[in-house]
């Protein structure tokens, strides 16, 4: 195999696929990047078993092949790379040349047939999604996926083929992200499947603000290709809980709040949350919230924020970093907190279906 | 017994209510069932996971509350969804559903024997009794047969390879082997310990606890290693304690007894003590020869009676060591076919195996015989109270070299030459030491007598 790229064409095409590479792999073709020449680019493929990536970067391809070679290594040396023109030959026993200016790399690689194929999609439904909409879906929901392991089927994102809409849901038991996407597709689509969270998060990576994704849904995996790249993962097994439980019907109070004013209020007052009990209060009063946190031995912090609000007067605490996830995550300048009382969960919504509950913590007073 | 239960679940909701909303208790508790109920826990039926799970995270202190105000003392707390599946608040108690335990094992099913880490070889069959390990491998059988019913925990130790891993692997292999589906873990302290930092570093210490405390028998080799490692000494006291507590059989291994461990908390080394410590000594010339016999019988090696007598009484300290010189010895056999073994050839052969053996068998009486011999002065005069340099200095050499040759204490030694005081030995090394640095035929001499002293 022999072809030569530009720099940045090829450290593109790396950047793509290699953070599938784990670092800390059993199976030593797990780190390595699968590379293969042919017409006119060359094809990137990485994969952990779990999830896997294909890209592709323009090349001009003198003899074709394929070969693996460490994906790291390869990254960092073409990454430091003193010119923009870049010629790799790989021999017959995988051992790759590198040239570039002055400078010579040798590598040893690994035989192609040694790399895991990624799966096959038979009978796979497919839908396609607007690239905008489920990048946006993604950053708003993604951050509540549960990381505790014991509870495997809230370590990924729910996708909920339904009605004509897909719904995306993380939960990690104290806090629900939840949005929806309208979408067209056959009633034979309908699904609910649950991707694991590497997978959600390299696809985030991937979206970009234009152009469509096309949704593959097998038995057991899930494809996602757009921009000339593929993304493939093993889905979570299991059924994710339900998560409409939790929501609640009907809410007395509801406060309208300028979303980045509220959000830097909350990271300077949680300054002086306690590690232990991590919570700040929000007191509501006539046209006004005291937002306030104490840590005993520490000090205390507070401040007051103008709002439309006319409800009763009372007192209800929150965990600051759960509150201030969806606030960075959300774009919109406005965002209404709905109430019920002090032990009920509040819920935090926009103009578009999006939606995040959120539990309170026992005021100990 | 259905009636009882729905009482307790009323008296328990009663005190439920102030503690939560109206509507989080219409939400959340309303399709909860109280199904099984013990002075230790109590089991809730929930329609279905998102139960469990919210429960769990946000409403556990509010039930718990609950529980004492009703029932004046706390319970575990276990949720049961409809498709039958129990799981445990918070730690995971190493008590398996029958229903999961069945799933366990089907999974394990496959590799049921051959825990990893394991070797084969070493099982109960393979292992040669004598006097010195009769108690520590009759315990370990004990154990094997009936885990956890005889001695919880079994407390191994004894020097190096004298058999400590072998009766822990034959353990773990008889367990694995004829109890299906029982988890079985062995692995050294060290292991743990690197996999609890990993565990720390990436932040998944739930996963390595449900790792360790699911297992029905725990074998960690190498417990000492833990010494002066408080964390994980910590996390192994917890994980001591669901095993134990769990009735699940813990095996560990030292090359000391616990008391003597370095660094190692009291709780923990009480807790070592508890069970059964049984100790492993080197084996007397008839194990060390039945141990030669039956190696050489599963290796196929064929060798004279004389050349297994001459391994058995030359190599004294350790099993490992004399299987060395036995493999050893059967290889040069081979490779020098017709060429005939002699005592002369062996001892070649095993020329520093042997030199390392009688470093430790070396006595005091013998060094001041060769000293007193090498010097042309009486043996009484080493232990004597008279002190003219051409007596005192041959005295100082004897004292040095049983301080490098021996395990003695400078006390031991003080004493063996006629009832000195310890720092009259320290005196003597440090001036020995001194004086072989300076002048070259002392030192010649001295390493003449040493050498000669090892032969």
């Amino acid at each position: 195999m022999k072809f030569s790229a530009t720099k940045e064409k090829l450290l593109e095409g790396l950047q793509q696929v290699q953070n599938v590479v784990s670092t800390r792999t059993t199976l030593p073709i797990l780190s390595n990047v699968l590379l293969q020449a042919k017409g006119s680019e060359v094809h990137l493929t990485t994969t952990d078993l779990d999830v896997g990536v294909r890209g592709a970067f323009e090349a001009s391809v003198e003899k074709e092949g394929a070969t693996t070679l460490p994906a790291r290594r390869l990254f960092t040396i073409i990454r430091e790379l003193p010119s923009s023109e870049v010629s790799i030959e790989v021999d017959g026993k995988n051992a790759a040349s590198i040239r570039s200016g002055q400078s010579f790399f040798k590598i040893l690689g690994l035989p192609e047939e040694e790399f895991p194929p990624l799966p096959k999609f038979e009978n796979a439904k497919n839908v396609t999604i607007p690239q905008k909409a489920l990048r946006d879906g993604l950053r708003k929901t993604s951050y509540a996926i549960s990381t505790d392991e014991t509870r495997y089927v809230l370590n990924g994102l729910l996708f909920s083929f339904k009605e004509n809409k897909l719904t995306l849901v993380a939960t990690d038991g104290r806090r629900l992200a939840m949005v929806d996407i309208e979408l067209e597709f056959p009633k034979s689509h309908e699904a609910d499947i649950i991707v694991p969270t590497k997978a959600v998060t390299e696809l985030g990576r991937l979206l970009t603000e234009d152009g469509e994704v096309k949704v593959s849904v097998g038995s057991g995996q899930i494809a996602f290709e757009l921009n000339n790249t593929l993304l493939v993962s093993k889905l979570i097994e299991g059924n994710y809980p339900n998560y409409k439980q939790v929501i609640p019907t009907e809410t007395k109070e509801r406060v309208t709040l300028e979303r980045e004013t509220f959000l830097n209020s909350l990271r300077r007052v949680s300054l002086l949350a306690s590690d232990k009990s991590n919570s700040i209060k929000l007191n509501f009063s006539k046209n006004n919230i005291d937002i306030t946190a104490n840590t005993p031995e520490v000090g205390e912090a507070k401040e007051s924020l103008p709002v439309a609000y006319k409800g009763r007067d009372f007192s209800i605490a929150f965990n600051p970093e759960f509150f201030m996830a969806p606030l960075r995550a959300l774009t919109e300048d406005e965002v209404f907190l709905d109430l019920i009382d002090e032990m009920s969960p509040g819920v935090l919504k926009i103009q578009t279906p999006f939606l995040y509950v959120l539990m309170p913590m026992r005021i100990s007073s | 017994m259905d009636e009882t239960h729905s009482q307790l679940w009323q008296k328990l909701s009663a005190a439920l209510k102030p503690q939560v909303s109206p509507d989080t208790f219409k939400r959340w508790f309303s399709a909860v069932k109280l199904v099984q109920a013990t002075d230790e826990a109590f089991t809730f039926r929930v329609p279905n996971n998102i139960y469990q799970f919210w429960i769990e995270s946000n409403h556990m202190a509010a039930l718990q509350a609950a529980i004492v105000t009703a029932f004046g003392s706390p319970r575990d707390v276990k949720f049961t969804t409809a498709d039958g599946t129990v799981t445990n608040e918070e730690e995971e108690l190493p008590e398996i559903s029958p229903k999961e335990f069945v799933r366990e094992s089907a999974r394990e099913g496959k590799q049921s024997g051959s825990t990893p880490g394991l070797n084969p070889r070493n099982n109960f069959e393979s292992f040669v009794v004598g006097p010195n390990n009769e108690i520590a491998h009759a315990a370990s059988l004990a154990v094997a047969k009936t885990p956890a019913r005889t001695y919880n925990p079994l407390f191994i130790y004894g020097g190096v390879g004298l058999g400590k891993t072998h009766l822990m692997q034959a353990i773990g292999q008889y367990v694995g082997m004829n109890k299906k589906g029982a988890k079985v873990m062995y692995l050294s302290s060290e292991v743990f310990i690197n996999e609890f930092i990993d565990a720390i570093q990436h932040n998944n210490l739930v996963k390595f606890r449900k790792r360790y405390r699911q297992a029905d028998l725990l074998l960690i080799d190498d417990i000492q290693f833990l010494g002066g490692k408080e964390r994980s000494q910590e996390e192994f006291f917890h994980t001591f304690n669901t095993l134990f507590d769990g009735h699940k059989q813990i095996v560990l291994s030292s090359d000391r007894p616990p008391s003597e461990i370095a660094n190692l908390e009291h709780r923990l080394v009480s807790r070592f003590e508890w069970g059964l410590t049984a100790e492993l000594q080197p084996p007397d010339v008839e194990t060390r020869m039945a141990i030669l016999r039956k190696k050489a019988h599963t290796l196929q090696i064929k060798l004279r009676d004389e050349i297994f007598d001459f391994l058995a009484t030359r190599i004294r300290t350790n099993v490992r060591r004399l299987e060395g010189a036995l493999m050893r010895v059967a290889s040069f056999a081979s490779l020098s076919a017709g060429k005939e073994l002699t005592n002369e050839v062996v001892e070649h052969l095993l020329k520093d195996i042997l030199q390392e053996e009688a470093r430790h068998s070396v006595t005091i009486e013998q060094i001041q015989r060769r000293v007193a011999e090498h010097f042309d002065v009486r043996l009484a005069d080493m232990t004597s109270k008279r002190r003219p340099a051409n007596i005192a200095f041959p005295r100082q050499i004897a004292m040095y070299l049983a301080r490098e040759l021996t395990k003695a204490s400078l006390n031991e030694i003080g004493d063996a030459f006629g009832g000195r005081d310890h720092g009259t030995v320290l005196h003597a090394c440090k001036l020995v030491k001194r004086r072989m640095q300076e002048q070259d035929n002392i030192r010649q001499t001295i390493s003449f007598i040493d050498s000669a002293l090892q032969r």
